[in-house]
């Protein structure tokens, strides 16, 4: 057959978008002759070492696309040759294809390979939110993680708020005293955001950061505290307040742009994931849908802007045969969409939060404070320093500071 | 718009009907409750509602959708990109655009903490309501929060009621002498409410202001209260208030009780009750909220306990 033009007859060969690396390069190879040619060419003038041309033919291969389709284990068995023989064949046939051909740009740009080396190095050197309850970081391995979801449930009352306007302040510590200087934003669905405890919240914050520098005496700390100021911090701090399910997807859709021009944030808060869907759903179907869609989207986003996400759920009886039990709300589905799940409750009086689904930390509970300061531990971290590496860890004071100064 | 409900079973009778009247199957439970059929209830405050066409989509595009009976942003919203790319006609990426803008027309304006300590700090003598009580107001740091609920609870007997009453009269008291100036919405669900001990408490916590009878009455005229008996009619009238509250410049909500009401009707041993309940709850909760924060006004509600086990056990709520 004659070589027709490339426009003409390639373009039949292809179906639009299926395997980009296969049908893009046909297109567009630089001599421009028929594909259907491919394998007589190779015959022809094969490329050093290609001894199978011919057997190709014999075996009635037409188009380097049926060639590329078989893959080697069947090539090797309909042509008779080694399955290295015909991996080396494949190979040279996909280079002849590619030529000078750019590939693809987009579509497979959610497919990308790590190996777990890599990730590892991400992961150590990744920032925590702390939380200002030591106890709490370590339970956690060191504070809120970013890139992941982290659902806070709790009876109403036991601090999930005070928790998140905590994180909310905590996030925008520089990273000289150990933050990640990042910004916040505050979904809040139950209206429970209270401007006057963030400000207390923040103040003493700053009054922490101040004797640390006063502490350590240290130029970039002295830097970092002229931007640390209440205004900053409160300036920082993007509130949203969705009243019901569909604002609550409105807003969760526009985030990836609004995430995108403030890109210094680090933490997305949304305070009562459960307020809005537990009423006024007659089909739960839909519920878990929605649900399921919401968690994904939430993934996608402490993905893409290495940001944390936290939430806050609620707690439902579960009726038993013999007694009732509190468990989180939004049913079990649910359950998988957060990464790491903490469980505050009351015990008598002593507040109580317990990791109760975490990939690298042991199940286990501590006790915590709230105090007029905000998120802290119940009693005095033990007075030796952490001994991890040889610097002091710039986020832990010594505690006879901090009751001096109260 | 017919919006779902509440499931509410009045005294063992449930009725209920189903209608299959658009493409999506919608249950509609309704309960008599003796002043007709509680049928539509507007969603108060939100977006949801929103009329695609007021999103600015295209003319076609709203007719094209009002035809598989998608005509509000939450209709939108609720559906998934495939099922969105299927009524639409249009490519992945076209919805994704379309997702963004009907977004835009129903997500909540962002402000900054800062901004919002602003405009607090602008008039910080209408933040609270003092209660007069000094150790009480200072522990609440200033008295009943405005714009917020705020929730009382005791055994019988220890003076709920007899709060709900003072608050009333300070609430209509001038700002000068610590009042909110305004009107107040009693929703009365225990016929607990005594005016004669209204006037009483007036006349003698504050004698100087109410020294003639013309005062008192112009007092009692701004108490306005509503004697509801069960929780479908607590629930309208709570939907129905934020027209009320512009008429009458109301300041001061009070509900007294909402546990009484919830106790009667839903018992918590029946199968499903647990789930209605706490979907009445929350309806309200969330109307309340909205209430409060819009107008800036405190919403009291108060809560019965009961004893149990020598310990008493709060009867929790929203």
């Amino acid at each position: 057959t004659e070589p027709a033009s490339s426009s003409g007859l390639s373009a039949g060969t292809q179906s639009p978008r299926t395997h980009a690396a296969h049908a893009d390069p046909l297109t567009r190879r630089q001599n421009g002759s028929d594909t259907r040619e491919r394998p007589r060419a190779c015959a022809e003038a094969p490329p050093a070492g290609f001894a199978p041309g011919a057997r190709l033919a014999a075996a009635g291969f037409q188009t380097a696309q049926e060639l590329l389709d078989t893959g080697p284990c069947g090539l090797s068995k309909e042509i008779g040759i080694s399955r290295e023989e015909a991996l080396e064949a494949l190979q040279v046939v996909r280079q002849e294809c590619h030529g000078d051909a750019a590939r693809p740009a987009g579509g497979s740009g959610a497919t990308r390979k790590y190996t777990a080396l890599e990730l590892l190095e991400e992961e150590q050197s990744q920032g925590f939110i702390i939380t200002f309850c030591s106890a709490l970081d370590n339970i956690l391995g060191g504070g809120v993680q970013l890139t992941k979801i982290t659902e806070i449930c709790g009876a109403p009352g036991v601090g999930k708020t005070q928790l998140c306007m905590q994180l909310a302040v905590d996030v925008q510590i520089p990273e000289c005293f150990g933050g990640v200087a990042g910004e916040a934003v505050f979904i809040d669905t139950e209206g429970s955001f209270m401007v006057d405890r963030v400000v207390d919240i923040a103040a003493a914050c700053v009054q922490h950061c101040h004797l640390i520098a006063e502490a350590q005496q240290e130029e970039d700390h002295q830097k970092a505290l002229e931007t640390f100021s209440l205004e900053n911090i409160l300036s920082h701090i993007y509130y949203f307040r969705c009243r019901d399910y569909t604002e609550l997807l409105a807003q969760v859709y526009l985030l990836p742009e609004f995430l995108s021009e403030h890109s210094k944030v680090r933490l997305v808060v949304i305070d009562g994931i459960a307020f809005p869907f537990r009423h006024d759903f007659e089909d739960l179907s839909l519920r878990t849908r929605l649900l399921n869609g919401l968690a994904q989207q939430l993934i996608i986003i402490a993905n893409d802007h290495r940001a944390a996400v936290v939430l806050t759920n609620q707690m439902t009886t579960r009726i038993g045969q013999s007694q009732s039990t509190l468990v989180p709300a939004l049913g079990e589905s649910w359950g998988h969409a957060a990464t790491v799940r903490l469980i505050l409750h009351w015990d008598n009086s002593q507040r109580l939060a317990t990791l109760y689904k975490s990939p690298s930390q042991k199940e286990s509970t501590i006790a915590y404070h709230i105090t007029s300061h905000g998120f802290r531990d119940v009693q005095p971290p033990a007075v030796t320093h952490s001994t991890e590496g040889t610097e002091l860890n710039p986020r832990k004071r010594p505690r006879a500071e901090e009751e001096k100064q109260q | 718009v017919c919006v779902s409900m509440s499931n509410i079973q009045l005294q063992g009778m449930k009725m209920s009907h189903s209608f299959t009247g658009k493409q999506k199957t919608v249950k509609h439970k309704y309960c008599d409750s003796g002043d007709g059929l509680l049928l539509s209830l507007p969603r108060l405050g939100s977006m949801a509602a929103k009329k695609l066409r007021r999103a600015q989509l295209s003319q076609e595009m709203c007719e094209r959708l009002s035809r598989y009976q998608i005509t509000t942003c939450q209709d939108f919203l609720c559906l998934s990109l495939l099922e969105l790319m299927k009524v639409t006609g249009q490519s992945y990426y076209e919805v994704q655009k379309l997702l963004c803008k009907v977004s835009r027309a129903c997500a909540p304006k962002m402000q900054t903490a800062y901004e919002m300590k602003l405009r607090k700090s602008v008039n910080p003598s209408s933040a609270f309501l003092s209660t007069t009580l000094h150790s009480l107001d200072r522990v609440l740091h200033g008295g009943v929060p405005c714009g917020s609920l705020t929730e009382i609870t005791s055994p019988p007997g220890c003076g709920k009621t007899q709060f709900c009453i003072m608050l009333s009269v300070l609430a209509t008291l001038p700002v000068s002498m610590g009042g909110l100036d305004g009107a107040v919405i009693y929703i009365d669900t225990e016929s607990a409410f005594s005016a004669e001990r209204l006037i009483e408490i007036a006349a003698n916590s504050f004698p100087t202001y109410f020294d003639s009878d013309e005062k008192l009455l112009c007092m009692t005229r701004s108490i306005h209260l509503y004697r509801e008996l069960t929780c479908c009619s607590v629930l309208k009238r709570i939907m129905s208030l934020e027209e009320e509250i512009i008429l009458k410049k109301v300041k001061l909500i009070i509900i007294d009780s909402v546990a009484s009401v919830v106790r009667k009707e839903f018992d918590t041993k029946l199968q499903g009750n647990l789930a209605e309940r706490s979907n009445f709850l929350t309806r309200g909760a969330s109307v309340l909220k909205y209430l409060a924060e819009e107008f800036s006004i405190p919403v009291w509600l108060e809560l019965a306990s009961q004893i149990k086990n020598n310990s008493w056990k709060l009867r929790g709520t929203a």
